[in-house]
């Protein structure tokens, strides 16, 4: 008995010499997609009341687990045992009522906070600093926002389809795909749509996940950083109103401004794992600015305008030389990239069925997050974009198995009879890296 | 009952088994009873015990096939972008994983611990319907077989022996691959193949083998209780067994309709979730849930009867709480079926459903928690022996615990918002499946064994498997957590690195071999125990309730004479208690009443595999498919039809312990 009681001990002793290991191997917690080192409002909240119940089961696990180890150890059977047999006690019903009680008050110190983060997480603030009106600058902005949108809060529409992500404006009639732009410190209402099965959006670092269910109008809220109150209260900040927003836009610069990583979190088919997202948190001018390029979209190649262009690839399309030319015609053509894409500007790509590809150049991934390009300086990599290109063209089907850019019902690029060639990928990869 | 059968007891009439000859039916065929054959004699066999028996060995292998797919996964896993399987191979891997592990090994784990020993426990003969109960495992082995089927033809289309045709053409999806909750809409025809089908009908005909044995197990505990074995003085396994009937019951009407309306919507074209047609997919959530979630009880309240039984036996003392501790049970039960949307915190509810889900779930850690607080109670001045069943037991309480306190966590929804669809909740759920399940199974297999199969476990393999589950199980699924909270969604068939997540991968999948190894050294140890020349004798325990007054392995007649009991632990008090307190016994002169075996719930199950296979083919356009499913409808009504005129038949007999006594 003592000998099993020695290897019983031997087991408690490796599995606490694992963790412990598995603690010291693993520690650090600020990693891109971490629900620890939250950035906003949401992910806060969500992180208060889940250290609040490790703190409450870790109350209950050193003391239901500390009494229980204990109760193991003393009542073990020895040597010096008697035989005669232990008290046949059946219970006590004054103890249990007790803990009970116990339990219950040690859920309630759960509840209350969980509640309030419920009412708190479900939809943005309902004051006056969450309506876009009190935030959006109509002179900084080529758009001006409506009377109807100003009195709304900000609007994204997030889109799911297998396997990517359109983001909407729709108060801005812009539109993008897998990165989002979005301005620091500002409430974001965001919409949650979906085109065929369910998805989840969840961007870990800013909120929580909501699912896109079709045929359902889901909605969260978002922000990247705290407002300008939120800041100065937790910061204590002292100091006149200029220092003061200095020092806010000190912190946003710092802490916010960041290159954020989202995912899709509902299984949704062969190449669920696939489907990422980013979300880029700029300062309002950069918002602003990126609103401003986002609309304006691209000119032909040459500083051509379309109209000329078109009239060329129509009737001599050989007068259309270059590698950029090249592509654009494989895009318009041969390859049938238009039927499925938009590139904001170019009048006869307006395919919905794809993401839309207006400044896919200046986005730091492609193929929904799995190929990406960016420095260590958060910049774009141009030579592993171009990589990255080609590689999404050439193996669509490998990158991302199932998708409907390889096969779709005869409109795909792994049914061209021929397939694209090297040079015609090369071309095609030269074309997309000038969208920017 | 069969005029056939004489009911006076003769001096001429033999007590030995195998003197007796098989008699005919009312239809007037031979009753397999008394073959000398013994693939018949099991085939229709319709004793509880050999029905339990043959519930844990194929339960056991499934647990073995959803334990290769899970290393497989582990494995695909260990390092970013991995190419061991593709994706879809590791979808249908993660699906079959989560059905096989629930419906085809831990429930059919759990029946065979109810078939063997409920109505030992309760001093009775056989389960109220013995034929109804070897329909149930048939049906079982039926509905195991239409969900796996889809494995057959993948391995004949890789070996090219076989190639589809029709809409699932190159889709290579025979295989199930949508998850074990299968959510609508990506189950939709326009998503998903054959295999969904297979895996709609397998479920289906699980369910009619589920909700047949749970009425089975409501008549036998309510109405063949021995004589003073009042419903208080049930032994917790059966009060267990007994809540977990009742919500078989009430859960799997819910899963049968919504598996009905998906096989509508596939075979038929109706619109059940379908947006396009005006169908909602969220529909099927709430309605697999209200089943899920009294699913998770149905496979863990078993768990928790079998050590309400090891830890009273290995301390030496009764249960702490025994009214408690069944009426939390109970508790569990009704409140399980009031926590569904938990699962769904992330679709939207709105505020007031998330935050009524969010408080009930927190409240059904109370009845939870009372268990734990009567377990620890019952060994307090107890005398606790670390015997191979108490140290699976003691580990159970422990593991138990730590999947209940990341249950405590999801409870809160905004909280849950982060881990839900996570690594997070795979360890969660592990924890109690694992940690709290299956520590718990191998528990009441170290227990039962020996009173099973009449053999004494010998040597200390059971130490290694001990170690082995336990230090596996922590070290796999204890870095989910972090995996989950740093953001790794669950069902991802590879990762990219750079994420923080490689080495916490790493270390689960090293320790899933080693949770892998315990297991492996569990058959080891069972293979053993079977080939161990030491007899268990009656007791080798020094247990407490009724099955260990009996013999090991007990009798076809489970009792000689059918026991009277006096106490809540009946043997106990017949070993320890007052004069008052100890066994009594029926006076049974005019013999023992045994039930005919049968073919007819064989035949009838069987009919289930064409039924099903042919509903899935002909929906994914294999020609005649159709017919199949007619025949399998036939061979039912046919099997049931017989079954019905072919009448109970039986026989007497007279064991010598009985008789000598007399």
């Amino acid at each position: 008995m003592t000998y099993l009681l020695k290897r019983f001990r031997n087991l408690s002793c490796l599995v606490s010499a694992a963790l412990t290991l598995l603690f010291l191997s693993g520690c650090n917690l600020n990693t891109r997609m971490s629900t620890f080192t939250v950035k906003g409002p949401v992910a806060e909240t969500q992180l208060d009341l889940f250290m609040l119940t490790v703190w409450v089961t870790g109350f209950i696990f050193l003391s239901v687990g500390g009494f229980y180890a204990y109760v193991v150890i003393r009542f073990r059977e020895t040597k010096d045992s008697t035989d005669a047999l232990p008290a046949q006690g059946h219970g006590n019903p004054l103890i249990e009522i007790g803990l009970i009680g116990a339990s219950v008050l040690l859920l309630v110190i759960i509840a209350v906070p969980t509640m309030k983060g419920i009412w708190y997480t479900h939809d943005v603030p309902d004051n006056e600093a969450s309506l876009m009106g009190s935030w959006y600058d109509n002179e900084a902005s080529s758009v001006s926002i409506s009377e109807e949108s100003a009195s709304e809060p900000f609007i994204i529409r997030a889109i799911g389809y297998r396997w990517w992500w359109e983001f909407e404006y729709p108060q801005l009639g812009i539109s993008t795909a897998n990165e989002m732009v979005i301005p620091a410190g500002r409430p974001i209402h965001i919409e949650l749509r979906s085109v065929d099965v369910i998805h989840s959006f969840w961007l870990p670092r800013i909120a929580g996940k909501v699912d896109l269910i079709p045929g359902r109008s889901n909605s969260m809220w978002i922000q990247a950083g705290d407002s300008i109150e939120a800041w100065e209260n937790k910061s204590a900040f002292t100091g006149t109103d200029l220092e003061k927003e200095q020092a806010y836009k000190t912190y946003l610069e710092e802490e916010i401004h960041d290159y954020y990583y989202g995912m899709c979190a509902e299984y949704c088919g062969a190449s669920h794992a696939r489907m990422g997202f980013r979300a880029h948190v700029v300062k309002d001018s950069e918002f602003y600015q990126w609103i401003d390029k986002q609309l304006a979209g691209h000119q032909a190649p040459g500083e051509m305008d379309w109209e000329t262009w078109y009239e060329a690839y129509d009737n001599s399309p050989e007068t259309l030389t270059g590698d950029i030319n090249e592509g654009l015609k494989l895009f318009m053509g041969r390859a049938k990239c238009a039927t499925c894409h938009v590139v904001q500007g170019n009048p006869r790509a307006v395919g919905v069925a794809g993401p839309n590809l207006t400044n896919l150049a200046d986005r730091h991934s492609i193929a929904a997050g799995w190929l990406n390009h960016q420095t260590p300086e958060k910049t774009v990599d141009t030579e592993k974009q171009y990589e990255n290109f080609v590689k999404w063209i050439a193996k669509t089907d490998e990158v991302k198995p199932g998708n409907l850019m390889w096969k779709a019902k005869g409109a795909g690029i792994g049914e061209l009879d021929p397939l694209l060639n090297e040079e015609e990928i090369r071309q095609l990869s030269h074309y997309l890296q000038s969208l920017k | 009952m069969s005029t056939k059968i004489t009911d006076i007891p003769s001096t001429l009439q033999q007590s030995d088994l195998n003197q007796l000859k098989p008699e005919k039916s009312d239809i007037g065929l031979t009753r397999p009873d008394h073959s000398k054959n013994v693939f018949i004699d099991w085939l229709t066999t319709v004793d509880h015990k050999k029905i339990g028996l043959m519930y844990g060995t194929l339960a056991l292998f499934f647990l073995l096939v959803g334990g290769v797919e899970a290393l497989v996964i582990r494995t695909q896993l260990a390092v970013p972008e991995n190419n061991l399987v593709s994706a879809q191979m590791y979808n249908q891997l993660f699906t079959m994983h989560g059905t096989t592990m629930i419906f085809l090994a831990i429930m059919p784990l759990n029946a065979a611990f109810f078939n063997f020993l409920v109505p030992l426990q309760i001093g009775a003969r056989d389960v109220a319907f013995p034929r109804i109960n070897a329909f149930s495992l048939w049906s079982f082995v039926a509905g195991a077989l239409v969900i796996n089927f889809g494995w057959l033809l993948q391995a004949l289309e890789a070996f090219g022996l076989f190639s589809a045709s029709g809409p699932t053409a190159g889709m290579n999806d025979f295989v199930p691959a949508m998850g074990w909750f299968g959510y609508a809409p990506l189950t939709s025809k326009e998503f998903t193949g054959a295999g969904t089908d297979f895996w709609i009908m397998g479920l289906q005909i699980l369910g009619v083998a589920s909700i047949s044995a749970s009425f089975n197990f409501i008549v036998t505990i309510i109405n063949m209780r021995a004589p003073g074995l009042k419903m208080m003085r049930l032994p917790v396994f059966t009060w267990m067994t007994l809540i977990v009937s009742l919500l078989i019951i009430f859960a799997f009407p819910a899963i049968t309709i919504a598996l009905a309306q998906l096989m509508f919507d596939r075979v038929f074209g109706t619109n059940f979730f379908s947006v396009a047609g005006g169908g909602q997919p969220i529909l099927w959530q709430h309605l697999f849930w209200i089943f899920g979630h009294p699913e998770v009880y149905i496979l863990v309240l078993p768990a928790m009867g079998i050590v309400s039984e090891v830890l009273p036996t290995f301390s030496k003392k009764p249960l702490f709480g025994y009214s408690i501790v069944v009426f939390s049970g109970a508790v569990i039960g009704f409140l399980g079926f009031a926590v569904w949307s938990h699962h769904m915190f992330t679709t939207g509810l709105g505020k007031i459903a998330t935050a009524a889900f969010s408080l009930l779930t927190m409240a059904i850690a109370v009845p939870t928690g009372v268990k734990i607080f009567n377990w620890v109670g019952t060994l307090w001045g107890g005398r606790v022996r670390f015997q191979a069943p108490m140290i699976f037991a003691l580990g159970f309480v422990w593991m138990f615990m730590m999947g209940g306190f990341s249950g405590i966590m999801h409870s809160s929804a905004p909280a849950d918002a982060q881990q839900q669809d996570s690594y997070f909740v795979i360890a969660h759920f592990h924890y109690v499946a694992i940690g709290g399940i299956l520590l718990a199974i191998i528990s009441g297999i170290y227990y039962w064994l020996p009173k099973m199969i009449g053999k004494m476990w010998q040597g200390n393999l059971n130490l290694w498997v001990a170690v082995m589950t336990v230090v596996g199980l922590n070290i796999t699924f204890f870095p989910m957590h972090f995996l989950g909270l740093l953001g790794m969604p669950r069902r991802y068939h590879t990762y990219l690195s750079g994420f923080g997540w490689e080495t916490y991968n790493m270390v689960c999948t090293i320790g899933s071999y080693i949770l892998g190894l315990g297991v492996a050294l569990l058959v080891v140890d069972i293979i053993l125990c079977f080939r161990s020349k030491k007899p268990a004798g009656n007791d080798p325990w020094d247990a407490r309730t009724l099955e260990w007054a009996t013999s090991s392995p007990p009798k076809v007649y489970n009792f000689a004479k059918t026991p009277i009991v006096n106490a809540r632990d009946a043997l106990w008090a017949d070993k320890y208690g007052p004069e008052s307190r100890k066994l009594g016994a029926m006076d049974e002169a005019h013999g023992i009443h045994m039930p005919s075996q049968s073919w007819m719930p064989l035949i009838a199950s069987l009919g289930f595999i064409p039924l099903g296979l042919g509903l899935s083919l002909m929906q994914a356009g294999v020609p005649y498919a159709g017919y199949a499913a007619i025949f399998g409808l036939v061979t039912i009504t046919f099997g049931i039809s017989l079954w019905a005129i072919e009448g109970p038949g039986g026989y007497h007999l007279h064991p010598k312990e009985a008789v000598e006594e007399a």
